[in-house]
């Protein structure tokens, strides 16, 4: 399934998207990322991750209304489509049967 | 303090330039969300130091990538579209026929112009270029010391070259080669060969010259044996086979047999000739221990080093060489011999040892820097006269943009425009370029071009160069035009007139500077060629008449014999005329200090009525005479200049000195006034004589009447056909032969003049076509002078008024600049002309006049129109 593959800093992108829900976009998100995980983060590489994400039909986007603290720039929103979120729950299975597949200690 | 906190600005803009215009908003928001939290949070240095490592993140093909549009775009090149700017283009060119014919006559005029200069640079840097082994092929040059002075042959001494090889491992093999005037003779056909060559048998494995017959390799081996080239051939033996033929050589008529035929030499090649005798016939044969001689110059010796061998290396062999083989002889003879090595396709252009044929590096940049001149003055015309033209063609564009007309794409019309003119240009020229080669091939002395056909690779060039014009004198006009903005054009409110104004002024300064420039520097070639050709050389060289008779009792015959023709004046029988060349004889003479001083001194033999015939002075002692019979074993007579030389302050202490001198001992006679036995360019260098022994002397002058010269000169063929049946007749005048020395500078002359001459044309093209333009603009405004009563003169001058202050300037920028490079130019000339005032005044009241003359035309029509018409119209 090529072109649906998930790269891990797309993934760690498609998980903030889903974080913030709703108020999502290149700032936001960068700030997330690097609150969660505690490292810095290039804008340009989430923007260059988002826009794969957009490509890929994992994320939607819409401009919304300019703010005054951006110097009057508008925003981008992304949210997760519905094959979004289905790519984020089959990581999560997939994950977690292989969590479940690790023999216990004895 | 709050202004500070910014991000860096180079990176927003950075950030602008590379990323698509849908995205930057959104990027740009992004970006100072986050710069002014991590100012908070970090400080300003760092917020700023990842501002511009984002900025730099984001260079990614995603933020690259530009915008769809949202409307289909048109293909860049639509065929249609072409058309369409052909159409447009040929139209307005119809449509203004003065601009276009002025337009395109310039840029051919100029692409010609250049186009010839090109073929001429090329021809001259290709000087030997046709041998393979060129870069390893160098010519064995000598510097000969004395007490008095240094010497520059392109000769060598006849025993080095072979001492050479043996001694030096890099040396592939050598190639002597020694230019003589032979006498050649079948049956009736009888030529002294002035284009005869003595050649070593390795001629052809170091030069690259076809052999058609014969064995390359052992052609020159034998004694009396020659390779003659087809021309040549043709000469002695019309259609039939040459080869295996006999020719009698010289004098003695010995038979020499053709081994071979010869491709007729390239052009441009040093070494010329028709027939190449075997060397051997010369070191084996005439002069058996020649070839022993350290002491004896001949010959000019090319070595072939092997691949990779260091000829610095080899150079510095040298002393040590000459030491071994010449010490002795240079001791002797209290003289020291420096050999060095010039490179073969230097020699040409740069060496200034003596030469058959020499160019000059300085000449060549000299035209290449006109050509470029002539060149730009024809953009310069055509970006003046294009962007003069945009107030008509501003409505066009208004119109053009009100119907959605893009900017690039106007520009690309007008562009296409420019390309359609200089290809029309281009076809002039490549038409006019094939007519005037022959033109050119003449005035420039040799065949630089065989024709168009010949060139292609050039007209290549040409036609590339000819399309980079017309993008780039396109590209301003395109600017220009397209950047108008419809609303204000179509309201006619322009204000680009006065705004191209001045750089329009600018150009047309910088055109006349050019022009009066050259027209400085061609009245300062002129007056110096004409100086030279008007200066008193202290001999007389008119109605003298110089005949190669031959020696000894033959020509003691025919001289007598025809001093009894009518017509004949005197006869003189010399080795050396003024303008000839004559040798130079290692010499020892009494100095002012008593010393015998060592030195090579030129010599003319001469007989006892040399002096008198040719009005040299005598300024002390006296003249050869018969009278004395030591004159002709034991007298010399010098010039001023070596009596200079020796420390005389006076020519009479000079008298009664010793001499020795190619086997004379004897006296000092007389001493000559100084005279130009030698071209302007140089110096008057000592000089000596001595009376000719009866085997010397091979010219004889004649001094004719000036009446009948045509039918003295038949007498005197007639006598000689008589008395010498075997021998061809040759003669020539003496003025001309003497003027034949500044041939090379009358061709520069000739060159520059016509060069000169296209500049100013092409200048005031420009300035013709501006002037009209100017004068149409203000036809109203010249109506309403009118009207109100203004004279037709008082127009007149009002609109030639602003041309000639620009034709000032021109001057006053062009004057000093000409005026440093001709006095450069002369510097090369030993005597000189002055650069006096009246060639300024002259060149401005030529410039002044020629633009008055162009613009005078336009000024007075326009002056002259009846003020009801000029007011009515529109």
């Amino acid at each position: 399934m090529k072109g649906t593959y998930l790269g891990e800093f797309e993934e760690v992108v498609l998980l903030a998207v889903a974080i913030l829900a709703g108020e999502a976009y290149g700032a936001s998100i960068t700030n997330e990322i690097e609150h969660q995980m505690q490292r810095s983060v290039n804008l340009g590489a989430v923007h260059a991750a988002l826009h794969r994400l957009e490509e890929k039909g994992l994320l939607a986007s819409r401009l919304g209304g300019a703010t005054a603290e951006r110097g009057g720039r508008s925003k981008r929103f992304f949210t997760l489509t519905i094959a979004g979120t289905k790519a984020l729950d089959h990581i999560r299975e997939i994950r977690n049967r292989m969590w479940n597949a690790i023999p216990k200690p004895a | 303090m709050k202004e500070h906190i910014h991000p860096p600005k180079w990176a927003t803009r950075l950030l602008h330039w590379f990323c698509g215009g849908h995205l930057v908003g959104d990027l740009e928001g992004d970006l100072l969300e986050l710069f002014n939290q991590r100012v908070l949070a970090y400080g300003l240095r760092e917020a700023r130091r990842r501002y511009v490592h984002d900025v730099f993140s984001l260079m990614r093909p995603f933020a690259i990538k530009r915008e769809p549009e949202k409307y289909p775009k048109p293909a860049f090149f639509h065929l249609a579209m072409i058309r369409n700017y052909l159409k447009t283009a040929f139209r307005n060119l119809a449509k203004h026929k003065m601009f276009s014919f002025i337009n395109v006559m310039g840029l051919s005029a100029g692409m010609t112009a250049c186009f010839l200069i090109a073929l001429y640079v090329h021809f001259e840097l290709s000087y030997d270029a046709f041998n393979k082994k060129a870069d390893r092929i160098y010519r064995v040059s000598t510097d000969i010391r004395t007490n008095s002075e240094t010497i520059h042959y392109s000769i060598s001494p006849w025993a080095m070259a072979s001492n050479m090889q043996s001694e030096f491992p890099e040396i592939e093999t050598y190639a002597r080669v020694q230019k003589d005037e032979m006498l050649f003779r079948r049956d009736d056909l009888k030529f002294y060969e002035d284009d005869a060559l003595l050649a070593d048998s390795t001629l052809f494995r170091v030069f690259d010259f076809k052999l058609l017959r014969g064995n390359p390799k052992t052609a020159l081996v034998a004694p009396l044996s020659i390779v003659i080239t087809e021309n040549c051939a043709r000469k002695y033996f019309g259609d039939s086979d040459p080869v295996g033929q006999t020719l009698l050589l010289g004098d003695e008529s010995e038979p020499v047999t053709v081994t071979g035929l010869l491709q007729d030499l390239p052009v441009n090649s040093q070494i010329k000739g028709d027939i190449f005798l075997s060397m051997s016939t010369y070191t084996a044969h005439q002069d058996k221990t020649i070839e022993r001689e350290w002491g004896s110059f001949g010959a000019t010796a090319f070595v072939l080093l092997k691949p990779g061998a260091d000829p610095v290396a080899l150079e510095k062999k040298f002393p040590s060489f000459l030491q071994k083989y010449a010490g002795k002889m240079m001791a002797q003879q209290q003289m020291q011999i420096r050999m060095l090595l010039e490179p073969l396709r230097d020699i040409y252009l740069y060496s200034t040892r003596p030469a058959e044929e020499s160019g000059n590096a300085n000449n060549l940049y000299v035209f290449s820097a006109v050509a470029l001149f002539i060149m730009l003055l024809a953009c310069i015309n055509f970006v003046n006269l294009t962007t003069a033209r945009s107030v008509e063609r501003a409505r066009e564009v208004g119109v053009r943009k009100a119907l959605g007309a893009a900017k690039n794409t106007l520009a690309r019309q007008f562009l296409a425009e420019s390309m359609l003119m200089c290809l029309i240009a281009f076809c002039i020229s490549f038409i006019l370029s094939a007519l005037l080669i022959p033109f050119f091939n003449s005035l420039a002395g040799k065949s630089i071009s065989e024709g168009i056909a010949h060139e292609l690779p050039f007209v290549g060039i040409q036609l590339a160069a000819a399309l980079m014009i017309g993008t780039l004198a396109g590209i301003y006009p395109a600017f220009v035009l397209s950047s108008f903005e419809p609303v204000k054009v179509l309201k006619g409110h322009l204000n680009t007139v006065s705004k191209g104004i001045l750089l329009r002024k600018g150009l047309v300064t910088v055109q006349f500077t050019i022009s009066i420039s050259m027209i400085i520097a061609t009245i300062i070639v002129y007056t110096q060629l004409d100086f030279m050709r008007s200066y008193e050389l202290g001999f007389s060289k008119d109605q003298t008449l110089v005949i190669q008779s031959g020696t000894g009792r033959e020509r003691d015959a025919f001289e007598a014999s025809i001093m009894n023709l009518t017509g004949v004046k005197s006869a003189s029988a010399s080795s050396a005329v003024p303008g000839s060349w004559n040798p130079q004889a290692f010499s020892k003479v009494e100095n002012k200090s008593g010393e015998m001083q060592a030195g090579n001194l030129d010599v003319y033999r001469v007989d006892f009525d040399f002096i008198s015939q040719y009005g040299l002075k005598i300024v002390a002692g006296r003249a050869f005479s018969r009278r004395f019979t030591t004159d002709s074993t034991q007298s010399l007579i010098i010039n001023e200049t070596t009596a200079k030389m020796l420390g005389y302050a006076s020519p009479e202490e000079a008298i009664g000195r010793k001499f020795e001198q190619w086997g004379r001992q004897g006296k000092i006679i007389g001493v000559v006034k100084d005279f130009h036995f030698k071209s302007l360019q140089e110096t008057i260098k000592p000089l000596t004589f001595r009376v000719i022994d009866f085997w010397e002397g091979d010219l004889l002058s004649v001094k004719v009447d000036g009446k009948n010269v045509r039918q003295t000169l038949v007498a005197i063929e007639k006598q000689w056909k008589a008395m010498q049946p075997d021998k061809p007749f040759n003669y020539y005048f003496l003025d001309e032969f003497y003027d034949r020395q500044y041939r090379a500078d009358e061709r520069f002359e000739a060159l520059f003049v016509n060069f000169a001459a296209l500049t100013i044309f092409i200048s005031c093209l420009g300035l013709l076509g501006l002037a009209s333009y100017s004068t149409v603009q203000r036809t109203k405004e010249i109506g309403i002078r009118k009207v109100m009563g203004a004279s037709a003169a008082s127009i007149v001058g009002l609109l030639s008024r602003d041309f000639l202050q620009l034709v000032g300037l021109a001057f006053i920028i062009a004057a000093p600049v000409a005026w440093f490079a001709m006095d450069r130019w002369l510097g090369s000339f030993a005597y000189k002309t002055d650069i006096s005032l009246w060639i300024f005044i002259a060149a401005a009241l030529l410039s002044a006049s020629v633009a008055l003359a162009t613009i005078g035309l336009q000024s007075i029509r326009a002056a002259l129109m009846n003020p009801v018409k000029s007011l009515r119209s529109e």
